[in-house]
């Protein structure tokens, strides 16, 4: 692993927690981070919502938000153990795990996956969701774990200090607050999407790269996409080509 | 876990206001999902209204008295935590309105409602994402805060009332009352197809969203479709709506689709 690299992330993410930052886009750098700077092709970060019900909140692409839907929806995967039992659960060969659960297990190979870590996230005795990470097998090396762990703390953290800084009462509250805003994401990326002519990633892209070239809250900005105060065509101009780094 | 396997709470809840519904021999609606929410969230009683942008609030049900009197009073006086809730689409808990805070934030407001008989007030926006349709509040006669349990199943009842609003619009409920546990579970798994969908029909049909949301819903209820489905073939751009007529089925433009290459 790139020391100076990680380092470098830290910082990145430090800096975001001191500003005014908008949760779920922190969500998303988080999980295009570790892409970058572990071993592993995808990433994904899922929330508990107050039923208890996993909620994907942020995924490197849209192929993994799929993937860990279909966890979801399956009731089944490394995701669902590791947020149950608040323990990581590392798979290092997807192909040895079938009889455990044979539709995860099937569907991540066919995407190319081979090996699954999920980190829980914490805080203090509750677990509040868990981070994916998906990789060829035999998956993470134990540095690469430590690592992800902190980076899986580092999520943890953010959404603290969001809700410190926007005085939210407890968790409970701020999570709810961020599921429905992830909510509005998905809405916006629909407008986007058929405005535009794109696929739902391209106009994830565009939403974020809109957002961040001129100084707006993802959410916010979303907002103005959906209740139609927003020019959705200049969100055509600022896109990056795919496959960039965030 | 501290709190035990957390995926039953729905379930529970739900089975909550179901039971709720039958005792009263009507169909489930937001009345029950507020009575629930007072008798979970262990206060004295709750209300719901309904806002807009630019108007006031409508008071939907309220389960007594003092409840009806907080709900009243926050549409008349224009503030209130209902209101503020609305505004900054966030849960407002306060625990005590006799408080200086209370006092300052909502000085019309905060001696009116304690003087009705409410000393705590705890405001959830009803929304999904921009949709939003108003609020649900809960008081209680002494100053008291909410446990997580109870603020946890408060935040689970008013996403029931949520759907319920949503789906009471309609006009066509053969599919609300039982059915709308299965809406909200449906919801759990691919939901963010359902959101996805909601913002492309509302650019195919030039509405807002929630009005989408329904588009989607009664297509669904009419092809005997699951919600998801429908909105799984939208998202793939397999379906389309258009202006003039409810739906049309549309192959594949030559694009590839937005999800599952």
């Amino acid at each position: 692993m790139d020391s100076e690299r990680l380092s470098t992330t830290f910082v990145e993410l430090a800096d975001t927690l001191v500003a005014d930052f908008d949760v779920l886009d922190f969500l998303h750098l988080l999980a295009t981070r570790c892409t970058q700077l572990l071993d592993v092709s995808a990433a994904g970060v899922l929330l508990a919502d107050p039923a208890g019900h996993l909620r994907v909140m942020a995924a490197s692409s849209e192929q993994v938000r799929l993937l860990e839907l279909f966890q979801l929806q399956n009731d089944q995967g490394p995701c669902l153990d590791c947020y149950h039992t608040g323990r990581p659960v590392h798979v290092t060969d997807l192909a040895a795990v079938e009889a455990r659960w044979p539709r995860f297990t099937t569907q991540a190979r066919e995407h190319g996956y081979g090996a699954v870590m999920a980190l829980p996230m914490r805080l203090r005795d509750d677990v509040i969701g868990a981070m994916n990470l998906f990789s060829s097998a035999p998956g993470l090396d134990d540095a690469d774990i430590q690592v992800a762990q902190a980076l899986a703390d580092v999520a943890t953290i953010g959404i603290l200090q969001h809700r410190a800084q926007h005085q939210s009462d407890t968790v409970v509250t701020q999570l709810q607050t961020a599921l429905n805003s992830r909510v509005l994401i998905e809405q916006a990326k629909g407008v986007v999407a058929e405005r535009l002519r794109m696929t739902m990633d391209e106009a994830f892209t565009a939403l974020r790269a809109h957002a961040r070239g001129n100084h707006r809250h993802l959410s916010e900005l979303a907002q103005a996409v959906v209740t139609g105060t927003e020019d959705v065509t200049a969100l055509s101009e600022r896109l990056p080509r795919r496959g960039s780094s965030d | 876990m501290a709190d035990g396997p957390p995926s039953r709470d729905g379930l529970r809840l739900w089975a909550m206001v179901a039971a709720h519904a039958a005792d009263r021999g009507g169909r489930v609606s937001v009345a029950d999902a507020c009575a629930v929410a007072a008798s979970a969230a262990r206060v004295s009683g709750a209300g719901l209204t309904m806002m807009t942008r630019t108007d006031s609030g409508r008071v939907v049900c309220v389960t007594d008295d003092v409840s009806a009197r907080v709900e009243e009073l926050q549409v008349t006086l224009g503030e209130g935590p209902c209101v503020d809730a609305y505004a900054s689409r966030a849960p407002v808990l306060t625990s005590d309105l006799r408080g200086q805070q209370a006092l300052r934030r909502w000085p019309a407001f905060a001696p009116a409602a304690k003087e009705a008989g409410a000393a705590a007030v705890f405001a959830f926006p009803l929304q999904m994402g921009a949709v939003r349709l108003g609020v649900m509040d809960l008081y209680h006669r002494e100053p008291r805060s909410l446990g997580s349990g109870e603020l946890r199943d408060a935040l689970v009842l008013a996403d029931t009332a949520t759907m319920l609003l949503l789906g009471g619009e309609t006009g066509s409920d053969d599919f609300l009352g039982d059915a709308s546990s299965g809406l909200l579970s449906e919801r759990e798994g691919y939901r963010a197809e359902i959101d996805q969908a909601m913002g492309m029909v509302s650019v195919q049909l030039g509405v807002n969203v929630d009005v989408a949301f329904l588009r989607l819903r009664a297509y669904a209820y009419a092809e005997d479709r699951s919600l998801t489905d429908v909105c799984r073939d939208v998202v793939a751009r397999r379906l389309r709506f258009a202006a003039d007529s409810d739906a049309e089925a549309r192959g594949d433009d030559g694009r590839a689709p937005g999800v599952g290459e």
